[in-house]
């Protein structure tokens, strides 16, 4: 079956010819990249600053401040009240901690003490994140003092002295801070970089769908369909050849993405890396297969333009990709009529390194399946077009 | 072996309410230029269309080389060759990657495809500028360019759309030239027009076609003697008189 190939060949061929459209598509995936090294690429887990007014200066909000620091990922700006109100007020912090006046004085005298959380609506993710540090540590120095003081009233007056209290309380104190946590590891945690890249590569394939989708119709256009059509390739042969042309496309592009995100961020390992290719592969065949249903509706350049931009929003959209769409409900229900569903949900076992694409095998069943009907789909709906003519 | 190498009996093609063609039915012999002559709307190149395989008739049947449209239709493109009314070729290839292309699509290997290409692109007259992109050329050799790929599988019968729809004369004698050396090796051609002294020069006989009916059919001899003395008449007041309206209405 060399007709195909040579379809194919031709398309490529044609496109090749086209400097403007080369340079876009190995430029495309270079931006993509540079968007995601200049995101991910210096290594980034949690980080955040807590925005802290002082308005107490005593020993105690002293302690605080610096067991703050001691957080790991945790900044501290220090700021006076009138700065953390004015970046408030611009939204440039949506959470400030404002430590009041006498609250070493209060924690001292075992009166009750408070901190105040200024926020603007609900202070933002890392705001809340901050807070609840702020007030797990707060809560910690206030219990310490407390214990402390408990301990030196039981013993006034035994003679013990007070080095000796401190000596005894210190790592017994150190030991109660922290609540027990057993730290169960369920897998290699992903990097922060290939955690991204199941959705931009999806995306990126998606991207296929454009041109398979024009595909019949610009020759339509050039009126070599007709001329293609009175010789003895047959329809499935032209769409064959049609398809293998998108895959070929899209494969290259996404090599281009992968190979850098591989190569410069360092996301995964070779061995991984031959799976996501081979894994994009099953996602180009399945994207391509769809594009050629819309190819083979489609009499004119806008009808197959707009039906590969709607094909691609929607399944992007519903996917999951942009908005959480949960386990069970009606949006979960709808993601699991994308194809990028299944095209993430294997990337991501891959690249988090849990089953590989051995593990795949539903996805890659799906995928398949997607790939085989839309081929059939799309002949059907192509020979029914050219007949309603 | 029959004199006849195309059948088509009663051919009929509706478009929603138009009725593009509308019984139409005629034959080709071997070896002749048959001419369908008729206005822009007349039917001509929806008749090519179903002959050529790639419109389904309404109702009608055509037979080439024995073979049946309806249900040899890889049997019959074996035999043919189309050359469209509009350009079908790769604008951004060159005329010989063009021409080797359709070629291999039409069966050819890769070695045959060449040389048919050369073959055909000296035959056009255009071997010089082989290795050119299709879409520097001028209208006229991108006409002829497209005649060559229609010969490219080796058709015993070449359907000819209004090959020299607004070319210059170099390139529209060329493209005459190159029919009836054709046909003089075999070939069977079925040439449209809306021209009058094309039909005249180069057809044996010319079917008269309007509104989607053959209103006509004959040598041009026996078309104009229906009118008055063949020397005398044109085909132009055959059709004035068929009709009573201008071909180039
Ligand atoms: N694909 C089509 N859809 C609808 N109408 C068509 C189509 N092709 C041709 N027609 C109509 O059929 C008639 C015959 O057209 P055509 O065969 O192209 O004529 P000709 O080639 O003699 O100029 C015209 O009225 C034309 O508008
Ligand atoms: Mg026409």
């Amino acid at each position: 079956m060399l007709r195909p190939l040579l379809i194919a060949w031709i398309e490529l061929k044609r496109f090749g010819t086209d400097r403007g459209a080369i340079a876009f598509s190995i430029a495309l995936p270079i931006a993509l990249f540079a968007l995601m090294y200049g995101v991910f690429g210096r290594g980034a887990s949690f980080s955040a600053a807590a925005s802290m007014v002082d308005l107490d200066g005593g020993p105690l909000a002293g302690e605080l401040l610096d067991r703050l620091e001691a957080v790991e990922g945790l900044r501290v700006d220090l700021m006076t009240e009138a700065e953390a109100d004015r970046a408030l007020d611009r939204s440039r912090i949506l959470t400030a901690v404002v430590i009041p006046t006498g609250f070493s004085e209060g924690l001292q005298s075992g009166e009750p003490v408070s901190i105040l959380f200024k926020r603007r609506g609900s202070g933002g993710e890392t705001g809340q994140i901050v807070s609840h540090i702020v007030q797990g540590v707060a809560q910690d120095i206030a219990g310490e003092f407390e214990a402390r003081k408990l301990a030196r009233d039981g013993l006034a007056g035994r003679g013990v002295p007070e080095a000796r209290i401190e000596q005894t309380m210190t790592p017994l104190l150190d030991e109660a801070r922290a609540v027990a946590v057993e730290r169960r590891t369920v897998g290699e945690e992903e990097a922060p970089a290939g955690r991204l890249i199941p959705g931009v590569l999806t995306m990126f394939l998606m991207l296929a769908v454009t041109l398979s989708a024009s595909s019949i119709v610009d020759e339509r256009r050039m009126g070599t369909l007709e001329r293609l059509l009175t010789t003895r390739l047959t329809v499935n042969q032209l769409f064959l050849g049609k398809f293998l042309a998108s895959v070929g496309r899209a494969m290259v592009q996404a090599l281009i993405l992968l190979s850098l995100a591989f190569a410069i961020l360092r996301v995964a390992d070779a061995a991984a890396f031959a799976q996501v290719v081979a894994f994009s592969l099953l996602i180009a065949a399945a994207i391509s297969a769809l594009g050629l249903v819309v190819a083979g509706a489609a009499r004119t350049s806008e009808q197959a333009t707009w039906g590969a931009v709607f094909l691609s929003m929607s399944m992007t959209v519903f996917s999951g990709a942009f908005i959480s769409v949960g386990e069970t409900g009606p949006l979960a229900f709808l993601s699991k009529l994308t194809l990028n569903k299944y095209a993430m949900d294997g990337l991501h076992g891959i690249t988090s390194g849990n089953a590989g694409l051995a593990g795949q095998g539903p996805e890659a069943a799906i995928l398949a399946g997607i790939t085989v009907a839309g081929f059939i789909v799309a002949r059907v709906v192509f020979r029914t077009a050219q007949k309603g003519e | 072996m029959t004199e006849e190498f195309l059948v088509a009996k009663d051919l009929r093609k509706r478009f929603g309410d138009v009725p593009a063609v509308d019984g139409v039915s005629f034959t080709i012999r071997r070896q002749e230029i048959f001419g369908l002559l008729g206005p822009n709307g007349a039917g001509k190149t929806t008749i090519i269309r179903m002959l050529s395989t790639t419109l389904e008739p309404d109702a009608g049947g055509i037979e080439i080389g024995g073979r049946s449209v309806a249900e040899d239709s890889v049997g019959v493109r074996a035999l043919i060759g189309v050359c469209p009314q509009e350009l079908a070729l790769y604008p951004e290839l060159s005329a010989r990657d063009n021409l080797v292309f359709f070629g291999r699509m039409a069966g050819l290997g890769s070695r045959q495809a060449k040389e048919a290409a050369a073959e055909n692109l000296e035959l056009v007259g255009l071997l010089d500028r082989a290795k050119d992109a299709v879409r520097k050329f001028s209208g006229g050799m991108k006409r002829r360019v497209n005649l060559a790929a229609a010969l490219m599988s080796r058709p015993h019968l070449l359907f000819l759309d209004e090959p020299t729809v607004g070319i210059d004369p170099q390139s529209r004698n060329h493209i005459f030239e190159t029919i009836l050396r054709l046909r003089s090796e075999g070939m069977s051609v079925l040439y449209t027009t809306h021209y009058m002294e094309e039909a005249d020069r180069l057809c044996s006989r010319i079917g008269v076609i309007d509104h989607g009916r053959l209103i006509s059919l004959g040598t041009p001899a026996e078309l104009k003697s229906a009118i008055g003395p063949p020397d005398e008449v044109t085909l132009e007041q055959v059709f004035l008189n068929l009709t009573g309206r201008n071909l180039r209405d």
